[in-house]
This record gives structure tokens, sequence and C-alpha cells, in this order.
């Protein structure tokens, strides 16, 4: 067992931002490396987007202590709760050891031969049938193992993450904006910022080591404006200036009500507008191109005002609930281009069946008032995994996307993938693979009933308690033989309730591994323990799986010349046969798999630098350019002359990826509509789901850290004190959640945490106990194909019988 | 708070700290709050607790004894003279370093200082 005294001591050390410092007067971490034995290493934290590093301390092959990173600058040496504990994710008692194989029901160990084997046999029986579901956990190199695997080698492009779930509406907004994906700015702009608004976003539980920068800034007497703009009261609005509660759904009502009086009052800023902006719609025929709807048509300016027209500020109070007032005050401070406003975002905006066009407003009110390209002036998304940015996005681990912002679509991006991965012309399928809900729905399905995908293999994420109306998209997997669900992952989770295969998993500091934040920083670790029991890691088992299928005589495992597609050297030039487990750390497989994918991030500018550079750094923002004297330089704010090396002189801004050719970014129009799901008289409530500060996502890891289990040990539902007493809830009452998906039965919290309004519901998604996704509703955005799982309709009851 | 809000309820179906198997679900009698043999109070110790730093006020929720705890700017403040002593606070608080230290109860000092 870990030495629970080390860890805590140490840790302890960590509890220090400059003020917490101050006041526990601890000497600086260098003091922590004291002569106890203990061996100490740089790593990002394991759980979520804010990437804070850590300090790993390892003692006797066991990481025995944590401490922020105070040379890291996104955390400046502190951690969040999770984050002091992050150790501990490691040591869970019941850790996947060995291979297990579902026979008669009952998973039973098998041998690594045999799982191999048995994938590979899958595989080869309907190889287009095959699918993977990967993750904004995975690693870079992971990541980009997975997606050469499958599309350089199968063939296919059923490959999709979990990041479908959180970021794909983003990802949609920033394409359809600047015509590149991923924020401008960075978490710099939260130190410049004059006014923070945080658009759905409780950054307090979700980002709390950003949100403590911010707050830092208070105590130390700068004046800096929050405003939280939401639809139930959290902990961020306890710490805000000002609080807009909005009816679901109509935040987009609400950007338009700024866009109206930023034109009626004449406050926008013409001359960013002319310069660097084009004004776009949604498309009269979507369906006219697979890429239509990112493009839109586009509109004059005039046409931009007058779809505007309707949405003053009274008409944007009777859809949001927002007073009239306060839209007013709102752009009041986007015409005031002497201040500097960063907004944010997160789930909010992209779990929402408007998600893309949410986004689209948000960056369109800081175009149009020029809040853009000034440190403190950038409208920034918010990524919920430690590297949705770094694996989902950059590397392209999703259906459409091929490596470096590459589309699936594209011949020419085809063709240069194919170039670089050395393998055959026309080796790359020009079919978009299946989108998360469909990959699911597909799997779900009976081959006989149209269910194209027979075989999953899912790593490192949980989707049997993260997808959205399980009862559809997971659970009805259970009874079909002829489905094969192969699952990699460190601990037993909802998802391997149903799986036939189950593989042990390395995990974080257990492997060599890479991850990229929200704010574009790339960032390096090294292994520095060894994984429990037969524990391996996620790209092996992949590179594992390819070699037997190369074996077999997978024609597609081989590249142009004959050779294994994973063919790695070693300084001596010596072949290392990396499949085969005990000579996998004979080399760094990461670097080399890094210093191939590194390649293909010029085409987008999003340049990475050489490996070596990261094993030095706390993480590095791209596109990071090399200097004259050789030196590496990362870039804070993109498309800004300052900062940016590939604006042109004297451009001040530039849009170098613009959609339109024409370094400018569109403007987009887009109109408040009805959510899918209203609350009506048999299900009067708003149902939103959500996480908060103690667990991380589905609780797999955190769940067992016996720390934040006891700070939050299990879901509930919130609820406004007045609509329990019409009900006659007690607080703690067990009640009954019931939507058209199903029915829930679980504690009230009233005056709790998180206050909804009347008629509305939050209930966190932590707990495999208590999976609100059983009853959530789930339609995707039409563009981004995310789906929302932010509004439903919802009602509750008493419960009748006991649990 | 409003007052067919009990604080207790949910105490009770959310207190069960370090338990390995599922929670029950179900609102049981409060036992917790049995007093214990010596008089003990709660005493935060500012400079463990991440309240400031992680946003963190577990022990605020989870108090069953209303009044016992408040928030001043974010940071956990026990009222000594309503703390019962249960100890709920210090189970629950997931600092690095415990931030709750539970004191025999002095009758003379209302807020003692930190050790
Ligand atoms: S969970 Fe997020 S905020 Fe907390 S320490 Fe880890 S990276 Fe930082
Ligand atoms: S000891 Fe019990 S009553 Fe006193 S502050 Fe802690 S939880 Fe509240
Ligand atoms: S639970 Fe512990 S760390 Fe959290 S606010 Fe209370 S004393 Fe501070």
């Amino acid at each position: 067992m870990i030495q629970r005294r080390d860890f805590n001591r140490m840790a302890a050390l960590a509890a220090a931002s400059a003020a917490a410092q101050a006041r526990a007067q601890n000497a600086p971490s260098a003091a922590a490396a004291s002569n106890d034995g203990i061996a100490w290493d740089k790593a990002p934290c394991r759980f979520c987007g804010t990437g804070c590093h850590v300090r790993v301390g390892v003692k006797n092959g066991r990481v025995v202590a944590i401490e922020g990173d105070q040379l890291a600058e996104v955390n400046k040496g502190l951690l969040c709760v999770k984050g002091y504990h992050v150790g501990l994710a490691l040591y869970g008692k019941d850790r996947l050891t060995q291979p297990l194989l579902r026979r008669n029901g009952v998973l039973e160990p098998i041998s690594w031969e045999e799982a191999i084997e048995t994938i590979s046999q899958k595989i080869l029986a309907t190889p287009d049938q095959f699918a993977i579901y990967g993750s904004g956990q995975w690693t870079i190199p992971e990541g980009y193992a997975a997606n050469k695997f499958i599309k350089g080698g199968l063939g296919s492009n059923h490959i999709d993450p979990n990041a479908r779930l959180c970021m794909a509406s983003a990802v949609t907004g920033f394409l359809s904006v600047y015509g590149v994906d991923e924020p401008a700015g960075c978490y710099d702009d939260l130190d410049k910022c004059d006014v923070l608004i945080m658009w759905g976003n409780n950054m307090a539980e979700m980002h709390p080591v950003l949100f403590s920068r911010v707050i830092d800034r208070r105590t130390r007497g700068e004046k800096v404006t929050l405003i939280d703009i939401g639809t139930r009261r959290t902990r961020t609005t306890d710490f805000s200036d000002h609080y807009l509660e909005f009816r679901p759904h109509s935040d987009l009502a609400i950007m338009n009500g700024i866009a109206h009086l930023l034109i009626k009052k004449n406050a926008f800023d013409p001359k960013f507008v002319e310069k660097f902006c084009n004004f776009r719609q949604a498309p009269k025929d979507p369906n006219a191109t697979p890429t239509a709807p990112l493009l839109g048509d586009a509109m004059s300016f005039d046409d931009y005002k007058a779809a505007l027209e309707p949405y003053t500020p009274e008409h944007v109070e009777k859809l949001s609930g927002v007073p009239a007032e306060k839209i007013r005050v709102l752009a009041d401070l986007f015409a005031n281009k002497d201040l500097r406003i960063t907004s944010t975002w997160c789930m909010g905006f992209n779990q929402h069946s408007r998600g893309t066009n949410a986004n689209r407003l948000c960056h369109g009110i800081h175009l149009l008032s020029g809040h853009f390209g000034r440190p403190g002036d950038a409208p920034t998304s918010l990524t919920g995994q430690p590297s949705a940015c770094g694996t989902a996005r950059e590397v392209g681990t999703m259906c459409h996307f091929l490596p470096g912002g590459r589309l699936i679509l594209n011949p020419e991006h085809r063709k240069e993938t194919e170039k670089l991965w050395n393998v055959p012309e026309g080796r790359i399928s020009p079919k978009i693979g299946h989108h998360t809900v469909l990959m699911w729905e597909k799997f779900c399905t009976p081959a006989d009933k149209g269910g194209d995908i027979q075989t999953l293999w899912v790593q490192v994420t949980n989707p049997g308690q993260s997808l959205p109306n399980l009862h559809k998209l997971f659970k009805a997997k259970a009874g079909q033989p002829d489905k094969f669900l192969i699952v990699s992952d460190v601990y037993r989770t909802a998802t391997t309730e149903l799986a036939d295969l189950v593989l042990p998993s390395a995990m974080w500091v257990e492997k060599n591994g890479m991850y990229g934040n929200s704010e574009r920083r790339t960032q390096q670790w090294f292994r520095m323990v060894k994984p429990p029991g037969e524990a391996r890691d996620d790209a092996w088992q992949m590179i594992a799986v390819a070699r037997r299928l190369h074996d077999l005589g997978h024609p597609g495992m081989k590249d142009k010349n004959g050779r294994f597609l994973f063919t790695f050297k070693n300084d001596q030039g010596e072949e290392v046969p990396v499949w085969e487990w005990p000579r996998y750390y004979d080399l760094n497989v990461d670097k080399v798999l890094f210093e191939e994918y590194r390649l293909f991030s010029r085409y987008k500018h999003k340049d990475l630098a050489p490996y070596e550079e990261y094993v030095k750094a706390r993480g590095l923002r791209w596109p990071v350019v090399q200097q004259q004297d050789g030196t590496w330089r990362e870039t804070k704010f993109r498309f800004s002359e300052f900062d940016d090396p590939y604006v042109k002189k004297g451009a001040e801004i530039q849009f170098y990826h613009s959609v339109t050719k024409d370094d400018k970014a569109l403007i987009w129009f887009a109109p408040a509509e009805k959510a899918a799901e209203e609350p009506d008289a048999e299900f009067p409530f708003w149902l939103c789901t959500g996480r908060v500060l103690e667990h991380w996502h589905t609780g797999s890891m955190t769940r067992r850290i016996p720390q934040l289990h006891a700070a939050m040990p299990h879901s509930y539902v919130e609820m406004h004190p007045e609509d329990a007493r019409e009900h006659g809830f007690a607080n703690g009452e067990s009640i009954v959640v019931k939507t058209r998906r199903g029915e829930l039965k679980l504690p009230v919290w009233i005056d709790g945490r998180g206050h909804p309004p009347r008629g509305s519901l939050f209930i966190p998604f932590f707990d495999e106990r208590l999976m609100c996704n059983d009853i959530t509703l789930g339609d995707v955005d039409p563009i981004s194909k995310e789906p929302d799982y932010k509004k439903c309709a919802a009602t509750v009851a008493r419960a009748t019988a006991a649990l | 708070m409003s007052a067919s809000v009990s604080r207790r309820g949910f105490f009770t179906a959310l207190s069960r700290p370090f338990q390995k198997k599922a929670v029950p679900v179900r609102a049981v009698e409060v036992t917790a709050s049995a007093t214990p043999a010596t008089p003990r109070t709660a005493i935060i110790q500012g400079r463990f607790c991440i309240a400031l730093t992680s946003f963190c006020s577990v022990c605020v929720e989870r108090c069953p004894v209303s009044g016992a705890m408040t928030k001043d700017r974010g940071m956990p403040m026990v009222v000594a003279d309503v703390c019962t002593g249960c100890g709920v606070c210090h189970d629950v608080c997931p600092a690095p370093r415990n931030a709750v230290l539970m004191l025999p109860r002095r009758p003379t000092t209302l807020t003692p200082q930190p050790a």
C-alpha cells in the first residue's frame, strides 16, 4: 500500500499558490526532494484539460508523493483537490491485472497471446465492421498509433473518440469561423482580461486551478469583473460580480441580443469588421455537399443586420428570462474597446443541440466588437479531458479527420497522409466513418437490421456510463452474441460489464506519454513505475494486434515497401520488435511515434517541436517555431502579428487559414431555436447533467481515491426548495426522476452545492451506481454530432418502495 | 434555507465516508452525531485548508448541525458554540493534510487558535 503518511506530507507541501504558500510558510518545493530516497520527475496531471503539471515522487517502485510543479506556468505549484490525490488513482484495490475473456457469461483470465489472437481473428472476420472508440485521455502517441492502424492499415475510418461527446461543437465552431481548430488565445488572457464572461461554465469546479488564477488576481488587488451566465447557481456564481440566469437553450438569443445592440447603437468595431471579417449564415441546402453546413452561405452586412433585427433586448428577455437591462449591460461592455474581455465556455455550449451555432455566435460577438487578438481579449473554449486537444483534435482520431487538421473527404489530404505513412495510394478510404453516436447505434443494432459494426474496441474511456441514452446506445448490446466488445481499461467499469474481452492497461506514469491541454500546450512525461500484474500500454496493445494481423497476412499492415507499419529502429539502426512486450521499452516508442506525427503538424501551422524540447519544458504551446539561434519558441496569441510568427508583417491580424481564403474570419448569424425536448405538462422539469469538483468524469479513478470518495460519496439530484416543498420532499429523501427514456432513484439535495432555479433539476454523472445517462436524451447537434446532455424534460415523484 | 428543508436529511444520505461498497441511497435515521465521550469541537487549520485555492467546501456542505459552520469569503469557519463535535467535517475533509482538528472543548475558549 502506498505510504500514506509520506504521501500526505509531500502533497501538503504543495498546497501553495503564492497566497497559500505565504500562509503556510512552506519551503519551496525543491526542499521536498530531500534525502529520503524519493526520486522526483514531472508529469501533467492525469485528470482535467486544465493541464496542471505535478511533480511525482517515486520510492521503491511506487508513487509515494505528489506536489504541484512550481516551474509550470499553468498552475505555478498549485493543484486542485483531485490533483493532490492523483497518485492514488494508480492504487485502487481492484486494478485489472490480467486479460479477461467472457465465457458463459463470466470474465475469465486468459493469456495476452490468446487475447491478441482473439482480437486479430475478430478483425479478420469482418474488417470493415470493426471500429475503435478512443479517447481524449489517450496520449498523443497512442491516438496516433490507433489512427494509423485503422486508417492507414485497415483502410477504414471507423474510429471516433469520446471527445465527440465533449469538444466536437467547439471544433466545428473554430473550423467554421477561423478555418482552423483550437483557441487563438491562451490562459494568459485570464491574467490580462478586465472582464471574464463564463458562458454556462462552472470554472470553479471544472477548471479550479484556472479559476484560482483569476481569483488570485483579485487577492492581489487587481480589478477583474466576473460574469457568470448560466442556468443554475454554482460555486462560480459565489465569486462572480454578475449572475445572469437564462432559460436553457436560450443562450443563442442572448448573444444575438448583444450583436443586435452593438449594431443598433453603432457600437461595433467597423474597422475590425471591414478588415478582418466576412458574414455567414446557414446554407440554404445543408445537404448540397458534405461540407456545406460548415461553410455556410455568404451574407451581406445588411442581411446580417436585418437578421438580428428581431433580437431587441425586450424580445431577448422574453426568450431567455434575462432582464433586458442586463442584456444592455453586456452589450455596453462589448462596446467599450478600452476593456479587455475574455469569454470562456465548456460543456454548456458544446453539449448543446445547437452547439456549433452557440460557439459561432460567441466568436461572432468578439469579432464584431473587435475584442479579439489583444492579450485579455479572446473567445476561448476549455476542454474537459487532458488531451482532447492534443489527441482527439490535433492527431485527428475522429472519423472524418486525418492527422494535423486534414480531412478524409479531401483527396489531397489523403494523398499527403498516404505519403507520410508510406502506404500505397488509395489505402485510406474516402468514406467518412461512423461518428460516436452512430457507431454505438450500429453496434447495438443486430447485423440483419443494418447494424454494421460487429467488433468494437474501446480504449481509455467508459462509454457504458458516459454515452447519452444508455438503454439505446449501450445496454442494447446485451444478448447479442455476435457483437464483440473489447475494452482496454485499468479498472472494472460500467463498460466492462458488457465487455467480451477486457485488457488490463498501464496508466499515466506507468507508461511514457504526451498530452495536449486546452491552451494548445503539448506536454510530455516518462514512465516512472511499472504497471501492476500483466497490465500493458494501450499503444502496445494496438501495435501487437497490428503485428499479429501482419503475420496472418493482412496486406494493410505493410507499407509500400513491404515493411510492417510500425517498424522502429534503435540508435544503432537495428529494428526492435516492440510488439514483443519485453522489448517494448527497448526504445522510446513514444518518441518515435511523436517524431513521425510531428511532420503532420506543419500544414495547419500547428508546428510541434522535437520530442526532446518537450522533455525539457513544462509543455509548449503550438505553433512552436525554431528561431534563428536554433531555440524553439512557443506562440501564445495566434493570428496576432505581435506574437504569431506566421502573420505577415504589417497585417496586424491575419486569419491565415481563413475559410474564405482572404485572411478573414467569419461572423455567423444563427437564430435562437427551441430545444429538442422542452418541459411540458407531463414532464414539467428541465433536467441538466454535469460534473462535480471531486470527481473526474465517470469517477472510475476518483471514486477509488478514499479522500475524494469521502468528500463526494454518491450522486444526487439538485432541486429548488420551493419545488421540493410543493412535492413534499425532505432533504436527502430518495425520489424518482423520470424521463421518456427511463427513471432513476436518488436522493434530493436542496440548497446543496448548486442551486437550480424553479422547474429545473441537476444530476452529476460520476456515479456508476446512479447513471443519469439512463435517462438523458442525447439528441445531437446536426453539424458536430455532439449530443446534448444538458437539456431534456423530466418529472419527479416520491420513491414508493425502499431501494 | 427554507424551513421544510433539513440539513440532516441530506447528511444522512451522504454521510458514509470511506465505505468501499455502495453507499445506500435511502435516507436513514441520523445516528452519526452521537455525543462523543469527551466533548469536542472542530477547528479549521487555515494553512491546510484548500478552500481558497481549490474551492473546497465539503465540510460546510456536510456538517449536520445547522449553523455550526459558516463560510467567510469561501473559507469555512466553525461556530464553536453550536458545533457538537460530531467529527463529520474531519472525516470528509479531502485536503492533502486534513485541515480539521478535533480538539477537546474548553469551556473558557470559544474560538481557540489553531495549534
Ligand atoms: S484536475 Fe485539472 S485543475 Fe485539478 S490539478 Fe488536475 S489538471 Fe489541475
Ligand atoms: S464537528 Fe460536526 S457539528 Fe462541528 S463543525 Fe464539524 S461537522 Fe459540524
Ligand atoms: S473540507 Fe477541509 S479543505 Fe475543504 S473547506 Fe473544509 S477544511 Fe477546508
